[in-house]
């Protein structure tokens, strides 16, 4: 197992634990980059609530918290075992890292059926920015541009969901093909990294979007 | 350093807690406390952000470097958050001439 992990290290490394330092430096540097990419969207939320708490209070009343609480615990749940998935590649139990990527997968996939379910109830209520857009309140250009960060936010979050679910297939079939080994799943411990990364984003996303319409 | 193994009971106890969290967020959204309430539920959010950060993705167990590059992603967004809010916070504090 030890002569596996060795052949692995690439010429410009010294040691095995040298390039999985790297490669751990450089997927964080990526989340970093990450972190601008959806903080502009962020601050751009922040500011149209600044000015507009009202409107962005009704739109938020359109959301379903009790779909919103329960996609946060599926997605907590998937970041959770993609964590023992990682664990389970650490300690080289290959068998366990393959069921727990799976599971991982498919939390990942119940999570994007229920937004899109969502999303289609939003349709349904002509809450979809756009000519088919329709609010008889006040404001409603305002609780449009609501809808149109949250359709914006969760959409590119869900993008993410989805490139995450092609890069545990592309783990998956690695570790079903005995790629890793205790000594080395530095693969594994870098899509824990991203899969995680995609739960934290929608932690944040369900505070602004769903926590705040109960009192308006 | 060598490969940092979290044991799987800190992922569990992490776990519980993250639950625990949305629990409580979810409960408080019930509550009217005004514009408080953002503040609060994005306080928990940092709150559950920081756990699965540290844990999940071993952000603690990780070397100096990696720690530091973390801190850097957060600490670049708030400064971006605080300079466009002090920006459009202070639009109108000052009477200029033709606005």
């Amino acid at each position: 197992m030890a002569d596996h992990a060795a052949a692995l290290v690439r010429e410009h490394f010294s040691t095995a634990e040298q390039q999985r330092e790297t490669e751990t430096l450089g997927m964080w540097i990526f989340l970093a980059t990450e972190v601008m990419f959806f903080g502009g969207l962020f601050v751009a939320f922040t500011v149209y609530r600044m000015y507009y708490p009202q409107a962005f209070g009704t739109g938020s009343a359109g959301m379903n918290i009790v779909l919103g609480s329960i996609n946060t615990a599926v997605l907590i749940t998937s970041s959770f075992t993609m964590a023992m998935a990682v664990h389970s590649a650490e300690v080289g139990n290959p068998r366990l890292l393959t069921l727990l990527l799976i599971v991982t997968m498919l939390l990942g996939c119940i999570f994007l059926g229920i937004k899109f379910t969502e999303y289609y109830q939003h349709f349904l209520e002509h809450r979809m920015p756009g000519v088919w857009f329709d609010y008889a309140g006040p404001a409603a250009s305002k609780v449009q541009m609501f809808f149109v960060f949250y359709y914006f936010m969760t959409g590119l979050h869900a993008l993410h969901m989805i490139v995450g679910v092609g890069v545990l297939l592309v783990i998956l079939g690695r570790a079903m093909a005995g790629s890793f080994s205790a000594g080395y799943s530095t693969p594994v411990a870098m899509a824990g990294l991203y899969w995680s990364f995609v739960d934290i984003i929608w932690v944040f996303l369900f505070a602004i979007f769903y926590l705040q319409g109960l009192h308006v | 350093m060598a490969q940092p193994v979290v044991p799987k009971r800190t992922y569990l106890l992490a776990y519980l807690v993250l639950l625990a969290l949305l629990l409580l967020t979810t409960i408080l959204a019930y509550i009217n406390m005004g514009p408080f309430s953002m503040v609060i539920a994005i306080l928990i959010a940092a709150v559950q952000a920081s756990l699965i950060a540290s844990f999940f993705m071993q952000a603690l167990y990780e070397s100096a470097l990696v720690r530091v590059v973390t801190a850097g992603g957060i600490v670049w967004f708030l400064i971006m958050m605080t300079l466009v809010l002090t920006d459009y916070i202070t639009r109108g504090w000052l009477p200029f001439p033709g606005k």
